[in-house]
């Protein structure tokens, strides 16, 4: 399957596709059951990150199947604000559209969280102090840290070669505890590891006051 | 009426502080039971990970039999990538670079889950809170929230299946609150019987390069290595020398821990052609930091944020 494919069908949940493009694509699942699934799939996940799944639902994907075969226009909704960028939008394809969309979803996934969390009692994680602790760590007060934690925001991220660090992430998911070996074999298994870092962003030309 | 006021306070001080801490013990019963649930159920689901704006879909299978794991994670976009682990082996099929690799951690991951983690010693360390209930994946989940109480470390949010206490979703969350990432079941399938041919790798590795530890290297015994200062609670787990699949000689292997986060330190041996780079480096929300001490390159790995492998690294010195 091809990245070209794959983005056609986000867009086709979406609801962003030609009509032209749009019957290319019904042919295309016709025939390819992994195109049918992968659009099944990314309708469930859109949904699950949404927090709307409780159970199977690809009412989206009929409507737009609908929609399609015969040529009905959509019911009047509202168009999602972005698409999550999938795995397969390397950076190098389309470097800006696809930091606008990991930068779109990424503030999504906050602000839901923020109001999800927010809804519970503000469960929300305050930013923790940037300074040495000291004391017992007792009766509530902080813990006693040696060093004092440096921002290193700054410091560049190199690439390792992927299989050496693949290697050790791989050894110590074995020691991760339970909370943590879950993603970290993700991490592993996602192949997300060594992505140079990005480009800086350009600086933006504001408009000078007068 | 004011002398009533005034005695009444210590009461409600020491109700508050009892409630407190019977919450925090609650919630680490929620955890040690999740400690369990992961690893000695039988189950299969598909979830969704989500790390700086990327969603991959994942499927999971695991399977318990006579106190034995085994277990298979597949991604089901992008390279295919799978994990096979049965008990200590386990198998990385690498499609993509045409790589398999094999470990054969000694000391590993069943035994360290099986004993209980989740004391209150964590809790200097982290607040642990109980929430609302939620559903997820058409179950319903108790949200516990793990906040750290400095930037070393990072925070969740779970919501554990009431039933069972497995995680169906949880957030990783650093010191400004944004989520680093995220892991959430669309479907799963528990206590359903897991055949062991459900555990088998799907992938063809015919022609692939396959990187295993050396079997005859003795192993040395101590390790004269350690981290001289360290973040606050993270102490030596581990300390033993290990092969590594890919290396001709074997790694020196430090796991620093806190109770919930894990660090782990290869030393690498003197004689090994170095190919990781200095600084930093990441694989998804796990962090690395290489360095050379002693013209040995030391590599710090961990799903913490980056000043803490750093530190960490940074602070190891030879006995």
């Amino acid at each position: 399957m091809t990245e070209q494919i794959s983005d056609q069908i986000s867009a086709f949940i979406d609801d962003e596709l030609s009509d032209e493009e749009r019957g290319f694509l019904l042919r295309r699942f016709e025939r390819d059951a992994d195109a049918r699934n992968r659009a099944a799939r990314y309708t469930m996940i859109g949904a699950a990150l949404r927090d709307e799944l409780v159970g199977p639902d690809h009412s989206i994907l009929r409507r737009r199947i609908a929609v399609a075969l015969t040529g009905t226009a959509p019911p009047a909704q509202q168009r999602p604000a972005a698409r999550l960028q999938w795995r397969y939008w390397r950076p190098a394809v389309g470097v800006g559209i696809a930091a606008t969309v990991a930068v779109a979803a990424v503030l999504g996934l906050r602000a839901v969280n923020v109001a999800h969390v927010g809804a519970q009692g503000g469960a929300a994680t305050q930013s923790a102090p940037l300074q040495a602790r000291t004391g017992n760590g007792g009766g509530g007060e902080p813990p006693p840290s040696y060093v004092v934690p440096r921002e290193v925001s700054d410091a560049p991220i190199v690439a390792a070669p992927a299989v050496r660090l693949t290697n050790y992430v791989m050894h110590h998911s074995e020691y991760a505890s339970s909370l943590g070996r879950l993603p970290v074999r993700s991490n592993v298994v996602g192949a997300a590891e060594l992505l140079p870092p990005p480009d800086p962003a350009p600086a933006k030309h504001e408009p000078k006051g007068e | 009426m004011l002398r009533r006021s005034l005695l009444g306070q210590p009461v409600l001080l020491v109700t508050l502080a009892f409630a407190a801490s019977a919450s925090g013990q609650e919630a680490r019963t929620w955890l040690d039971k999740m400690n369990r649930a992961v690893e000695e159920l039988n189950y299969q689901g598909t979830f969704v990970h989500v790390l700086e704006g990327n969603a991959e879909t994942l499927r999971i299978i695991h399977r318990r039999d006579g106190g034995a794991s085994s277990e298979r994670i597949e991604s089901l976009d992008g390279a295919g990538r799978e994990i096979i682990r049965h008990g200590n082996q386990v198998q990385c099929i690498l499609p993509d670079r045409r790589v398999v690799l094999l470990e054969n951690p000694k000391d590993v991951s069943p035994l360290v889950s099986a004993l209980p983690s989740y004391s209150d010693e964590i809790e200097p360390h982290y607040a642990l809170n109980l929430h609302a209930t939620a559903r997820v994946a058409n179950r319903a989940a108790q949200i516990l929230e793990i906040k750290p109480r400095d930037a070393f470390r990072y925070g969740y949010m779970l919501w554990l299946d009431q039933e069972t206490a497995m995680p169906l979703k949880s957030q990783l969350i650093d010191d400004q609150g944004a989520i680093v990432e995220q892991i959430l079941f669309t479907s799963i399938d528990l206590h359903t019987p897991i055949p062991p041919q459900s555990i088998e790798p799907t992938i063809d590795t015919a022609g692939f390069t396959t990187l295993r530890p050396p079997e005859s290297s003795q192993l040395a015994a101590e390790i004269p290595w350690h981290a001289a200062k360290g973040p606050g609670g993270f102490k030596l787990s581990v300390a033993q020398q290990s092969q590594i699949a890919g290396s001709e000689y074997p790694v020196e292997h430090l796991v620093y821990s806190d109770g919930l986060a894990t660090v782990s330190v290869f030393i690498e041996d003197p004689h090994t052609k170095s190919e990781v780079s200095e600084g930093f480096s990441k694989m998804g929300s796990t962090n690395a930091f290489s360095l050379t001490l002693r013209g040995r390159k030391v590599t710090a790995v961990g799903e913490v944020p980056r000043q803490t492998v750093r530190t960490i690294a940074s602070s190891l010195v030879a006995e």
